[in-house]
């Protein structure tokens, strides 16, 4: 039996994906039984649907699905994860209302939808009896946020009179103001510095496992993504700008764990400090930045939203109130969740053998090609994190075995097949990061040679980086690309091109290239400066 | 892949596959017997050892098998080759990780029996026989950092294996601050190499660096190899680690994993023939770290702590031999030193039994050795001495002092500004909690 045709179409696809966890959210308030069950199939449903997306997926233009599918299997895994006594009709609902927002966000090309979606977002986290923290940090970031986008986009819509993100690439629509405004709305959004302090104050005081999907739809590197860097090309001099934020909240964040006792806070910090490379390596604009961006953007979020979803477990089989001041012993109680939080924690600071070590490889290769002064902070503030994790691993996990409890749950069987599943995706996509994430490398040298061509330039270090190899062979998807007038090509970016939008693959060789003699760009498009 | 080439894959995979295996299967709740365990650890080292005699037989004919396995993953011009190399170097680090933790397994099948964390000593034993193994066989130094990070990782979660009491966890603590401190300088020296030489393979010669260049990497090189071995001002990390089982003790700071650093500048040691300035830094390292292993050991109260202090003293005769460039002496020595050490340190709980045995043996107490040398410095040099060996020679205290406690002091500031200012402001009152940790869990299901 074989499906009607229709049903395979991208506009089907991605209205189901999106819809189907709205649709459930809506069952879940109005049933109110099974919230979970419903809340699973949605998001199984919206995992289905972009696992298709990703597969009829043009060659190279599968970041957006390939995030969708990410996202939508974080949030299956956070809804089994959710302990029965959180797995009530509204937090699944507004985890449902998050999911379809952020994948709303995610497959978008207007810029109001967008504006839309991002709003969608942060509203569960508003409302006084869903998600809002108890602090007024969060709510004033997000809210900031959301008001500097509707004004970025606001005013470029109004310039413009164009609402299409790809109609509008490369012309910076609203000017060097549009792009102040989107800068200040990612950093408000992803909690970079000086907007760092809402993020561990959501996760302290707000509902746990939906703070960190909040955190993990990456919205903040979204708009890098999707806006800020295709839709900008003018205005590279100012973008180094939001690196070095990226790299001082890494380090910032990273030092003021160190003495952290609030285990949601120290989960918080490295999160954060771990997310902000992602920023840098998107900012590096090389091949090894971006694509370890992006496996990073993989990382953070399957091993945050586990490491939040197994505190949370910790919290409602041991008490709410758990500090890292003391040693808890509760490896004896909860071996598995141990090792399970011991392998993801170590997977998000580069644990060799896992996929974080690849990220951490190649974002630090990356950054340190670009800016080699800035980017020797992030191998600092990776090592501190790791510091930090361990000393959170063995407060909570190790020392004297705690009496007095009448019942001492391990990991449930979901639980553990869960577990077990995301442990297995980090190792394997470690040990094969090729076949998983990296996917395609083969293509790679020849893309980055030809879209080094078109942009080229000294490296910092004195010589000719991965990026800065020049070969004049013409490459057959460039001349597609830029007769159709796209940038969304993997003609001109590798392995990063397969995802990205082709801008962010493009290389200015570090400040010292910056300055060398330019080079005739054949795009016309904008995508390198004349 | 010819025979030897698969015997070398075998070699450095097996105990990582054997790891792999047990874990996955006891988190999904299932967990081996003790016979069961030790049976397939005697079978996986002993298949290794015969593996690794069979590569030293080839080798010794003269010629080094490489392995290119393609790449871990591959970006732009950048990749992650994975190359595996066995040549005259590499055979002895080998034989000696291998041989040694098969013993090492054996002699815990007994030592540990009954332990509550006799699984994950095993499951952590096999791990780092595969770090080392991977490190050792590696043709590049991006595969010998992630041997040598797995390394790190093994060996910290064995500092913490008793984990019940506090002491161990907080060293095991210490201990991984050290290692990641130091492992940066293994991360930029390598991703260094890669931007000035285009490569961080060794299995076709050293990358081409000179002048400067050579000089930078192999300072980057020499921190590393000093936070793994123990250098000062990097020492304070061993007596620490002594607190775990005294077998890990005897295969990780007795044998293998102390000798990595010494492996790792031996690798680079063409690179430092071409640097006066880092030779010279090489030697003065490890005389510095001679005088204060001897010294410090002198004054050491209990039997590993001793041991801990000898083997430091001859890794950095160690260095001082490789800062010269006595490449094969430093090897040589590295093997006796490995092995005599293993040997004491396995020894070392018996110690008491064995001088019993010894005194009865010769009907009384043991003659003196001699005039100890310390005993000829007049008495108020003596007494400072003594204290600043009882100190372990301020180590700790100045890396406390100057890094840690500024560090510390000034994550707590900002921690209390943070606070401050969320405390004053909370929008409401906060939500009933539901349950209080001193009162009894409560299941979630």
């Amino acid at each position: 039996m074989s499906l009607p045709g229709w049903v395979l179409r991208t506009p089907v696809l991605t209205g189901a994906s999106v819809a189907a966890p709205w649709i459930a959210a809506v069952a879940v308030i109005g049933y109110r039984r099974q919230a979970r069950v419903v809340g699973c199939i949605a998001a199984l449903l919206s995992a289905i649907a972009s696992t298709v997306l990703v597969w009829k997926a043009p060659e190279g233009e599968s970041l957006y699905e390939t995030l969708m599918l990410l996202f939508s299997c974080v949030t299956f895994c956070a809804i089994v994860l959710l302990p029965r006594r959180d797995s009530e009709t509204g937090t699944i609902a507004g985890i449902l209302l998050l999911l379809g927002a952020t994948l709303l966000a995610y497959s978008t090309g207007n810029l109001l939808v967008l504006l839309g979606a991002w709003i969608l977002s942060i509203i569960p986290f508003l409302w006084a009896d869903w998600f809002r923290s108890r602090k007024w940090r969060p709510m004033v970031g997000l809210l900031s946020s959301s008001f500097a986008i509707a004004l970025a986009i606001g005013f470029m819509v109004v310039r413009t009179g164009v609402c299409s993100i790809s109609d509008l690439k490369g012309q910076s629509p609203g000017g060097v103001v549009a792009f102040i405004l989107l800068i200040v709305a990612a950093i408000f959004r992803k909690g970079i510095i000086p907007a760092q302090a809402w993020v561990a104050d959501a996760a302290e005081s707000g509902p746990l496992v939906p703070t960190a999907l909040l955190l993990n739809g990456h919205f903040g590197a979204l708009l890098v993504v999707k806006l800020i860097v295709p839709l900008f090309p003018e205005t590279d001099h100012l973008f180094p700008v939001l690196s070095y934020l990226a790299v001082a909240t890494a380090v910032f964040v990273a030092i003021r764990a160190l003495r952290e006792n609030s285990p949601r806070r120290l989960l918080a910090f490295l999160a954060l400090s771990q997310s902000a490379c992602i920023l840098s390596g998107l900012e590096s604009r090389t091949a090894e930045g971006i694509t370890g961006a992006l496996v990073h953007w993989v990382v953070v979020t399957v091993s945050t939203v586990s490491l939040f979803g197994i505190l949370r477990l910790l919290e409602v089989r041991f008490g709410e109130n758990l500090s890292a001041s003391k040693y808890l012993g509760l490896a004896e109680h909860a071996p598995r969740l141990a090792v399970s939080f011991a392998i993801l924690g170590l997977a998000l600071v580069g644990l060799p053998g896992t996929l974080g070590f690849c990220s951490e490889d190649l974002l630090i290769q990356g950054t340190l090609t670009t800016h080699p002064l800035t980017g020797l902070l992030l191998p600092m503030a990776t090592a501190m994190n790791a510091v930090s994790f361990f000393r959170l691993f063995s407060r909570l996990f190790l020392g004297k075995r705690r009496t007095g409890f009448t019942v001492m749950a391990d990991a449930l069987p979901r639980e553990r097949c869960i577990l077990a599943g995301i442990v297995l995706f980090v190792v394997l996509g470690g040990l094969f990061p090729n076949a998983t994430v990296i996917e395609h490398s083969s293509e790679v040298d020849e893309d980055i040679r030809t879209f080094d061509n078109l942009n080229r330039g000294t490296g910092y270090f004195g010589q000719q980086s991965s990026m800065q190899r020049p070969t004049p062979k013409p490459k057959r998807d460039v001349r597609r690309a830029t007769a159709q007038g796209e940038t969304r090509s993997s003609a001109n970016t590798g392995t990063a091109g397969r995802y990205l939008p082709s801008s962010l693959g493009r290389s200015q060789g570090g400040f010292l290239a910056g300055r060398t003699a330019p080079q005739p760009c054949h795009s016309k498009i904008g995508r390198c400066r004349t | 892949m010819n025979a030897f080439e698969a015997i070398l894959v075998f070699v450095v995979v097996a105990p990582g596959f054997v790891f792999a295996l047990f874990a996955l299967l006891w988190l999904l709740a299932w967990t081996p017997s003790e016979r069961l365990l030790s049976w397939i650890s005697g079978l996986t080292f002993s298949a290794c050892v015969s593996g690794v005699a069979t590569l030293v037989w080839k080798v010794a004919s003269g010629s080094s098998i490489t392995v290119s396995l393609g790449s871990w993953f591959a970006v732009g011009t950048y990749h992650f080759p994975l190359v595996l190399m066995v040549d005259r170097l590499s055979t002895p680090f080998l034989a000696l990780a291998a041989v040694l933790s098969g013993l090492i397994g054996q002699f815990s099948a007994t030592y540990l029996h009954r332990e509550s964390g006799f699984l994950r000593f095993f499951l952590l034993l096999h791990l780092f026989a595969f770090g080392s193994l991977l490190a050792f066989a590696a043709g590049s130094f991006d595969l010998l950092a992630a041997g040598w990070e797995l390394v790190g990782i093994t060996s910290v979660l064995l500092i913490g294996f008793f984990h019940q009491r506090r002491a161990p966890v907080e060293n095991g603590l210490y201990v991984f601050a050290v290692y990641r401190a130091c492992d940066i300088g293994l991360l930029v020296g390598i991703f260094a190499m890669h931007h000035w030489a285009g490569t961080a393979s060794f299995a076709g010669g050293l990358p081409i660096l000179t002048g400067a260049r050579a000089v930078i990497v192999c300072l980057l090189l020499l921190l590393a190899a000093s936070g793994k071995a123990a250098q000062v001002p990097f020492s304070g990390w061993l007596p620490r680690a002594m607190e775990g089982p005294t077998p890990s003790s005897a295969v990780f700071y007795g044998a293998i994993s102390i000798h990595a650093g010494a492996y790792l500048l031996l690798r680079a040691q063409p690179l430092l023939a071409q640097s006066r300035l880092a030779s010279t830094l090489v030697i003065l390292v490890g005389v510095t770290t001679a005088m204060h292993g001897t010294i410090v050991g002198r004054a050491s109260a209990d039997a590993k702590t001793s041991l801990a202090y000898a083997t430091l003293t001859q890794v950095g005769i160690v260095f001082i031999e490789i800062g010269l460039g006595w490449r094969w002496l430093a090897v040589a020595h590295i093997l006796g030193n490995a092995t005599v050490r293993t040997m004491q340190y396995l020894r070392a709980p018996s110690m008491l039994h064995d001088y019993h045995q010894m005194h009865s043996a010769v009907g009384g107490q043991l003659s003196a050795t001699g005039t100890q040398i310390e005993g000829m410095l007049p008495e108020r040099v003596e007494l400072w001495l003594y204290r600043w060996a009882l100190d372990r020679g301020h180590l700790d205290t100045i890396l406390e002092r100057w890094v840690i406690a500024p560090l510390l002091e000034v994550s707590a500031y900002l921690s209390r500004h943070d606070r401050t200012r969320t405390s004053t402001t909370t929008v409401r009152p906060d939500r009933p909690v539901p349950v209080s940790v001193a009162g009894p869990a409560q299941r979630s299901d």
